[in-house]
């Protein structure tokens, strides 16, 4: 038992070390790119690397200069809280009606989600590229939220499903008796007892969408150009400008890690959920 | 309660899902399948020619050594993510104090778009003014090209992937890990089991449920790589670490060759739609 005692606290002290480890190889290079959005070019090229300096604020306030850098901020925003919106009031419906009802097509239906959100990304923006240059929604906020419902319709569906799953039948049966329609259980039981885990649903689609590059790149040029777009700009070999590239960076992150302090608890109870339960 | 009438409300609810799933996934399936057999490169010429696009495309050694590349970066890292990912749950799940504060710490990545994890690791990996390579030469070791070279570039493509997605796989068994009932462990302990032969004998294969989903997002997923590639190497050098989402991109926006983009999109989502449905499959059996 001693011996089971010490080995039991060897262990721990192990993991304790391997956390750490881990929480260094995590952290590292985000505190980096801080630390060179915070340098001169000067301070950023220097070796060995500075790493006591004079922070500046130059590449932060030169990002407000730069076209279309704010507005890109702004309509990530505007995208986000469009898709998002979409997305969760349709799945809250289409939720409903999948968990209350059975109907012939339901499997297929279900088959069909699950497909749409493994489709690789190309194959749907291309062609929804050339019917957005045809019907001029090309560039747009609304025609962007749209395509993004290709990921985030189904993955709401599935999250809020199962998150109805949860509300006891009892309830549902009870409002029934007491004569509420379908919409008025909806309302009434089910979106309110399964409101956080809605909420852990609108939550990850807002991150997923925030940082989604690879439709924003292909379906917006300038007027809805969004916040990844604008940092996927600076790429490229020729202008190695890290001071600036690193500042649009931690712009583009900061509003997730606040969200992530904020809403850790819906976050994993939404990203554990649909794995756990299926 | 009359079932028609519940059938039809059940139609009304999921209509619009289906409106918008069909505008946005059904539509464009059918158009790229449908200009697969055309020779449309964006301007007037829009000839029917049958499926000469496929069979250029199986012609062609490009189109082979991207399948490929698109395959091995999918394989190691889906494996590099799964194995680091469970080694770092079971590390967190011993702790005692401190465990959710370190739980939201090695989360992090995953609030991170793909786009700036790839320029942070441009940053931090450069061969000549990186951070990275003057700690190696520092501890005595050879610099890295990383991203430069053919032959350094896909393990470090691949390297970036597994520091932004292993939080993925790792929150996910960590939760399952405290979902364990805990008999079956206390009775092994009691049998005298070490830690090691617990987890492998009694709770890996009560996880294996959540492994197996786990399995088929990380893979389909790392399939469909593209902004970790499009931000570091954009499929280079010359064509060392070109995906299948690269390969599109770069036919459809670069060279206009719409039907090309669009036949290479088909032949890969039949591909990747055959793997999630056998992967389904699979699990439907273990369920049962």
């Amino acid at each position: 038992m001693v011996m089971d005692a010490r080995r039991d606290q060897l262990e721990r002290l192990l993991a304790y070390l391997m956390s750490l480890a881990a929480i260094l190889l995590t952290l590292f290079p985000i505190v980096w790119l801080l630390s060179v959005a915070l340098k001169t070019q000067r301070d950023a090229f220097a070796m060995p690397p500075k790493l006591i300096f004079e922070p500046i604020a130059d590449h932060f306030l030169g990002l407000l200069d730069r076209p279309g850098f704010v507005e890109a901020f702004m309509n990530s925003v505007y995208v986000t809280v469009c898709g998002v919106i979409i997305a969760i009031v349709i799945a809250v419906f289409a939720s409903y009606g999948i968990h209350r009802f059975r109907f012939r097509g339901k499997k297929l239906f279900g088959i069909w989600l699950l497909l749409a959100y493994m489709l690789p990304e190309f194959l749907f923006i291309i062609p929804m590229y050339v019917l957005y240059q045809r019907i001029g929604w090309y560039d747009t906020h609304i025609g962007l939220a749209l395509v993004y419902q290709v990921h985030s319709l189904p993955f709401a569906v599935w999250l809020i499903r199962s998150f109805f799953k949860e509300v006891p039948a009892e309830l549902d049966d009870a409002a029934r008796i007491d004569g509420c329609g379908h919409l008025k259980t909806l309302r009434h039981v089910y979106i309110p007892l399964a409101a956080p885990g809605i909420s852990a649903t609108a939550i990850l689609t807002a991150i997923w969408i925030w940082n989604e590059l690879t439709i924003a790149l292909s379906l917006t040029f300038s007027d809805a150009q969004t916040i990844t777009v604008a940092v996927a700009s600076f790429r490229g070999y020729t202008s190695i400008n890290w001071g600036q590239m690193a500042a649009a960076s931690i712009v583009a992150i900061v509003p997730m890690l606040v969200f992530a302090v904020f809403a850790q608890k819906y976050i994993v109870k939404g990203l554990t959920l649909g794995s756990l339960k299926g | 309660m009359p079932s028609a009438l519940s059938r039809r409300a059940a139609y009304y609810l999921i209509a619009p899902a289906v409106l918008i799933l069909a505008i946005t996934s059904l539509y464009p399936a059918v158009f790229s399948f449908a200009l697969s057999f055309f020779n449309w490169n964006w301007g007037v010429q829009f000839d029917f020619i049958g499926i000469r696009n496929y069979l250029d495309l199986f012609r062609s050694a490009e189109f082979w050594q991207v399948l490929y590349q698109t395959f091995l970066f999918a394989v190691v890292a889906t494996t590099l993510e799964l194995v680091l990912g469970i080694g770092l749950a079971v590390v967190v799940d011993r702790l005692k104090f401190g465990a959710s504060i370190i739980r939201t710490l090695l989360l992090t990545p995953l609030m991170v778009s793909g786009i700036i994890v790839a320029l942070m690791s441009k940053i931090v990996l450069d061969p000549m003014l990186g951070i990275v390579n003057y700690v190696l030469t520092s501890l005595g070791f050879p610099p890295s090209p990383f991203f430069g070279t053919t032959a350094t570039a896909m393990g470090t493509v691949i390297m970036v992937d597994a520091w932004w997605q292993t939080a993925f796989v790792f929150i996910i068994v960590l939760a399952g890990l405290q979902s364990l009932p805990r008999e079956p462990i206390e009775a092994a302990r009691v049998d005298g089991a070490s830690s090691l032969q617990t987890f492998f004998r009694v709770k890996l294969p009560m996880l294996r449920p959540v492994l197996f989903t786990i399995l088929i997002f990380r893979t389909i997923d790392t399939l469909k790589v593209f902004d970790i590639i499009f931000g570091t190497t954009g499929g280079g050098p010359q064509i060392a670490t070109e995906v299948m989402q690269t390969l599109a991109y770069r036919k459809a926006f670069s060279f206009l060759q719409m039907s090309e983009a669009m036949t290479v999109m088909v032949v890969f989502s039949v591909i990747v739609l055959a793997i999630s449905l056998v992967y389904m499959r699979l699990e439907e059996r273990l369920e049962d």
